[in-house]
């Protein structure tokens, strides 16, 4: 007779090996595609980001009455901001192919 | 020997080589810490730095790393004999492959994400880093003409199998429109386009279709237009080269990544097909295919191809150890990690995945095609038809005819080829605008860029022997990977940790690539002064050997700088060390 503890150890071994291959697969497949999509996002907020908060990085922009109102918002994401803009690139960052 | 049984090794070599070596190394010296905040989560901007779950940074770091390279190597490796082969893949693999793959993630996580170009400028010197650069170029155009020559000469000239490719291109564009724009559900577009492209590779097989290429060929025996180059060859890379303009300037959503999505699925099928047929036929490897031919690869009719020291160890590059993957693990992956220690299960683990299909692609050449068919098949160039021929046994194991798997075979090894084409043009066209952009401004212009890129990669397609040009490759990819072993050593060196497992590796790779080079140096200009070449081969001879001679001596001006930097070092940190036992 199997024990049910045994048979409850089974499933969850199952589905771990069921959840690694299917994040593999992902990685293969849909992964790219999805980090390209996440990647021109985070461009495109970059770029909003620099039009009215670019004087946080020494860009003389006179900050816009909406600098202010997006303050809050962007107070978050302005360390990863500062640090993307700002990162020296050479052309072994374009192994990653997103040229 | 059975070809389960060479399966067999090669798993073992896998455990003993990923458990007991990597594991050590890891464990002992590189000491990863999850504790320790990586690039990925403290800088995570959402566009270079995110973290991921390590499973799906196996799957994303093995794609990137295996393409045509791990299959073709063995193919003409065989060449030395079964065994030579078979020992490099797994040996390679075991102390140096993973050792580069694994230790430039580490570097990278540890450098903060820093990439091999910014990592040789601060660890050697601002020469050392344009060098790199140069390097890179270099190395792709290579890649360009060892993959251009693959399929424009020798895949896309076979009558069957045009059709199955251009259909596969087009459903791949229909792809991404269909998710982009129709937002369509994932599951749905991948059925209708994976089945509809196999649907077309059968299509290639029908006798009016191939008639049809067959007379845009020219006739069964296509004419020589200029050279050696026949209007078959001549034509078909020039519409490789097409497409890999239009891969290069186009958004990569409409064109590079929904064809890589559905080349993918033909490639990884063929791969599970391929590996279910050996295990059903399970055959031995025929007796009359040497383990050890001779050791200057002279096989049966064959001519020979050179000593087997140094060049099997750059023919086999991808496979054993390929200077690319340090590339990509340092500024793709590096940046993705979201734990320490997950850096050996995804640099080292994808590593080890890569050499069972390098096994597998061997097995190909010695079981699935026999002796007899593999030395006619090369003796008339075609390469590539060794793994067609190949696949296609082991796929007829499982039911899948003989007259479908050819074809098939063909189109799966074009669509690797050129997935990995037309990225190498787009990267081509950015390095040439960063190298000479302030000085000729047009280069610049994307179609400009592009079509300078494609026009140096056609020359080296048209001209010179396919054999040189693919050791040239495999010389610059190991010699990248003879680079990156010293980087690793010197950061190790610098954090005062043992650097011998990294400096061993460099020190032969270094050597063994120097040579490759030299030796095909002297192998393409002796057979230029000999004389009684046509013209193309003799132009491509010298660009060959230029090459070469060029690769050399820019290697050993960085290594030289590199040697200066490691005396550096060690000066700096003995009186460290000295201070530390008083």
């Amino acid at each position: 007779m199997v024990n049910p503890s045994q048979l409850l150890n089974w499933r969850t071994r199952l589905g771990k090996c069921w959840r690694t291959l299917r994040d593999i697969f992902y990685g293969m497949t849909t992964y790219e595609m999805v980090r390209d999509l996440k990647k021109e996002r985070a461009r495109l907020e970059h770029l909003f980001v620099l039009i009215t908060m670019g004087d946080w990085l020494g860009i003389p922009i006179l900050p816009p009455y909406y600098t202010l109102r997006l303050l809050p918002y962007v107070v978050p994401h302005l360390a990863g901001w500062k640090c993307c803009l700002l990162r020296e690139r050479d052309l072994t960052d374009l192994t990653d192919f997103e040229t | 020997m059975n070809a389960i049984v060479v399966l067999i090794i090669s798993l073992i070599g896998i455990g003993v080589g990923y458990f007991l070596y990597a594991k050590s190394i890891d464990r002992t010296i590189i000491q990863p810490d999850d504790s320790k905040t990586t690039p990925a989560k403290m800088y995570m901007d959402g566009v270079d730095f995110t973290p991921a779950n390590r499973n799906v940074l196996f799957g994303y770091q093995f794609k990137s790393v295996a393409a045509l390279g791990p299959i073709v190597g063995p193919i003409i490796a065989v060449r030395w004999g079964w065994l030579p082969a078979l020992l490099w893949v797994i040996l390679g693999t075991m102390f140096l492959g993973w050792v580069q793959d694994y230790a430039s993630i580490v570097v990278g996580v540890r450098e903060e994400g820093q990439t091999f170009g910014a990592l040789s400028f601060r660890l050697i010197s601002r020469r050392a880093r344009t060098i790199l650069l140069i390097f890179i170029y270099a190395y792709l155009l290579l890649i360009m003409a060892a993959f251009g020559k693959i399929v424009g000469f020798d895949l896309m000239t076979n009558p069957a199998v045009p059709l199955g490719v251009l259909l596969v291109m087009g459903l791949g564009m229909a792809a991404g429109h269909m998710t982009y724009k129709l937002k369509m559900d994932i599951l749905v577009t991948t059925l209708i386009t994976v089945v509809l492209a196999f649907v077309g590779i059968w299509l290639g097989t029908v006798g009016p279709v191939k008639s049809l290429f067959l007379a845009i060929n020219g006739g069964a025996t296509s004419p020589l237009l200029f050279g050696s180059v026949t209007w078959a060859q001549f034509f078909w890379s020039l519409v490789v080269l097409v497409l890999c303009y239009l891969g290069a300037t186009l958004p990569i959503w409409r064109w590079a990544q929904p064809i890589n999505y559905v080349a993918f699925w033909i490639v990884f099928l063929g791969i599970i097909g391929g590996t279910i047929g050996l295990a059903v036929w399970h055959p031995a490897i025929p007796v009359d295919f040497p383990a050890v031919s001779s050791y200057d690869g002279k096989l049966g009719t064959l001519s020979a191809l050179g000593p087997l020291w140094p060049l099997l160890f750059v023919t086999i590059a991808c496979g054993a150890i390929s200077g690319w993957h340090s590339l990509v693990s340092s500024s793709g992956t590096a940046r993705q990690l979201e734990n320490e220690t997950d850096a050996l299960y995804v640099g080292g683990g994808s590593m080890f995945l890569e050499m069972f299909l390098a096994t597998l692609s061997l097995l190909c050449a010695t079981v699935g095609v026999g002796y007899a068919k593999y030395v006619e098949l090369v003796g008339k160039g075609a390469i590539a038809g060794v793994f067609s021929n190949g696949l296609a046994t082991f796929l007829n194991q499982v039911g899948v005819p003989v007259s479908f798997g050819l074809p098939y075979g063909s189109v799966f090894l074009t669509l690797m080829a050129l997935t990995i084409m037309y990225l190498v043009v787009r990267f081509m066209r950015v390095a040439s605008a960063e190298f000479i952009g302030d000085a000729v401004p047009v280069i610049r212009n994307t179609a400009v860029g592009t079509i300078v890129a494609l026009a140096f990669s056609a020359l080296m397609i048209w001209t010179g022997f396919w054999s040189y040009v693919w050791i040239l490759f495999g010389g610059a990819n190991q010699l990248m990977a003879s680079l990156a072993l010293l980087i690793i050593s010197l950061w190790l060196k610098s954090k005062e940790k043992n650097y011998m497992w990294a400096f061993l590796p460099f020190i032969f790779m270094f050597i063994t690539s120097i040579a490759a080079l030299l030796t095909t140096a002297w192998q393409v200009i002796s057979a230029n002064l000999r004389g009684g070449l046509p013209i193309d081969k003799v132009v491509g001879n010298w660009i060959a050997g230029f090459l070469a001679i060029f690769l050399t001596i820019a290697a050993l001006v960085l290594a030289w700088d590199a040697i200066k930097a490691l005396t550096r070092v060690v000066g700096v940190s003995k009186p460290a060390q000295a201070k530390a036992d008083a």
